[in-house]
């Protein structure tokens, strides 16, 4: 990955983050609200791979705590597991695969929805385990209606790699 | 690893100390530096916002006009009624030297800011707006809109602060219904919504009825919110055989999920304690 392209993800993060915080969170369907950042840093983790996810989720994280002047750190911690973990699924299977952003999104809404779960419950926390489960569907709904235009700018913005540029640890099973 | 490391010292060091210390500062003058860039995806936001308010207008304006028509008639009646009994009640005030506690808006100035985010997850519904202590804003100062109770304030940064949402898992808000004058307090039920809880089931409280805020009761308790600020209508309220109070459901009157600006009632000298 070139410094050129940290740039670009950074901006794109950003963007998104403040895009989130501003206008997205006050959308209200069914109780939930796209989340427009979760689907940047997917797309992101699936065309760069873990090391940008990772990076691109921890710094997304801030700006969003930050944002909302919420627990610093909080947010930081489930984007940077989540943009990690994608971005292994992107490098070890066909990242060219058309089904890959949608399925990587309904996994990570609901694997993100638990993270912050979970995060508040050892925190001793508000965990509504109950209000979380009702806005899932409408939450997971919302965010694969927004993937596909959000997956085919970051696309264009960030150029898939080539083969050779594509991790070494690990070996490529699609 | 090291981000995940980085991320559970930032979390333990922003939770053991939420409201002061060398990182809630930090946190204060990121959210300075972020502030424009809020207010600009705000303010390209708000063309459609607007657009979608006009047409969501226009679908319910007509079935809008008689129900308000209908309710200035009512309230015209009730204006009159009440305009006679508040001149009684300054009189025998008056006569008896009744001394009254801090009552909204009476002994509080506004100060008006700017919404720049809110989080509505179920987690926490929070909102940051454009004032701090710079303003004169303190920590749990209440906080409303033009049609009503919108929260408290949890947390006050130098330029920024904090406002807890009235439907918020952690807010808990006295209240009294003014038709019957059943108490209780307001805040989020099971299913989600705002509930009036701990009201005794022989009372008889409607739907309709409105609830405003109870102020504070006993002097040595004093409440963070002053009597009369407006927080709903009740919607729905019954009694069953399993639960030990009156199930009230209420509507509040702020629309909590659109809101871009907030007034902070900040106490005078006279009503600080």
């Amino acid at each position: 990955m070139s410094l050129w392209d940290g740039v670009k993800i950074a901006v794109l993060l950003f963007v998104a983050a403040v895009a989130q915080v501003s206008v997205f969170s006050q959308i209200d369907v069914f109780g939930a609200a796209p989340d427009l950042l979760l689907v940047t840093l997917v797309a992101v983790s699936l065309l760069r791979g873990s090391v940008a996810g990772a990076c691109g989720g921890f710094f997304a994280g801030l700006v969003v705590d930050t944002g909302t002047l919420g627990t610093l750190g909080l947010t930081s911690l489930v984007l940077t597991l989540a943009g990690f973990w994608i971005g292994r699924y992107g490098e070890t299977t066909g990242r060219d695969r058309a089904h890959a952003p949608y399925l990587s999104i309904a996994v990570v809404t609901v694997l993100y929805e638990f993270g912050l779960l979970v995060v508040h419950f050892v925190l001793g926390e508000s965990a509504p385990a109950g209000a979380v489960f009702a806005s899932l569907l409408p939450a997971v709904i919302l965010n694969l209606v927004v993937t596909g235009p959000v997956y085919a700018i970051v696309r264009r913005l960030l150029r898939p790699q080539a083969p050779a540029e594509l991790s070494a640890e690990v070996q490529l099973l699609g | 690893m090291a981000l995940v490391l980085v991320s559970l010292t930032l979390l333990t060091i922003s939770f053991r100390s939420p409201t002061s210390g060398a990182l809630h500062d930090l946190q204060g003058a990121g959210s300075t530096v972020l502030r424009p860039f809020q207010i600009a995806a705000s303010r390209v936001a708000q063309p459609f916002r607007d657009a979608y308010d006009y047409f969501d207008g226009l679908a319910t304006a007509k079935s809008e006009n008689a129900k308000l028509r209908s309710e200035v008639e009512f309230w015209r009646s009730e204006a009159l009624l009440n305009a006679v009994a508040a001149r009684q009640e300054k009189a025998i005030a008056r006569e008896l030297h009744y001394r009254a506690g801090a009552t909204f808006p009476n002994g509080y100035r506004a100060v008006t800011a700017r919404v720049i985010s809110s989080s509505a997850s179920p987690f926490a519904r929070t909102l940051v707006i454009t004032a701090g202590s710079a303003e004169g804003i303190r920590n749990r100062a209440p906080v409303v809109s033009g049609d009503g109770l919108v929260g408290l304030v949890s947390n006050v940064y130098s330029q920024t602060a904090v406002v807890r949402l009235l439907t918020d898992t952690q807010s808990v808000v006295p209240a009294v219904d003014v038709q019957t004058n059943a108490s209780g307090v307001v805040r989020q039920g099971s299913a989600g919504g705002l509930i009036l809880d701990e009201v005794n089931k022989q009372l008889a409280v409607k739907a309709g009825n409105q609830l405003v805020t109870q102020g504070t009761i006993d002097p040595n308790y004093p409440d963070l919110y002053p009597f009369g600020i407006p927080i709903g209508r009740v919607t729905h309220a019954h009694a069953t055989d399993t639960s030990s109070f009156l199930v009230v459901e209420l509507q509040p009157y702020a629309n909590l999920s659109s809101l871009q600006a907030v007034s902070v009632l900040v106490a005078t000298k006279k009503h600080r304690k």
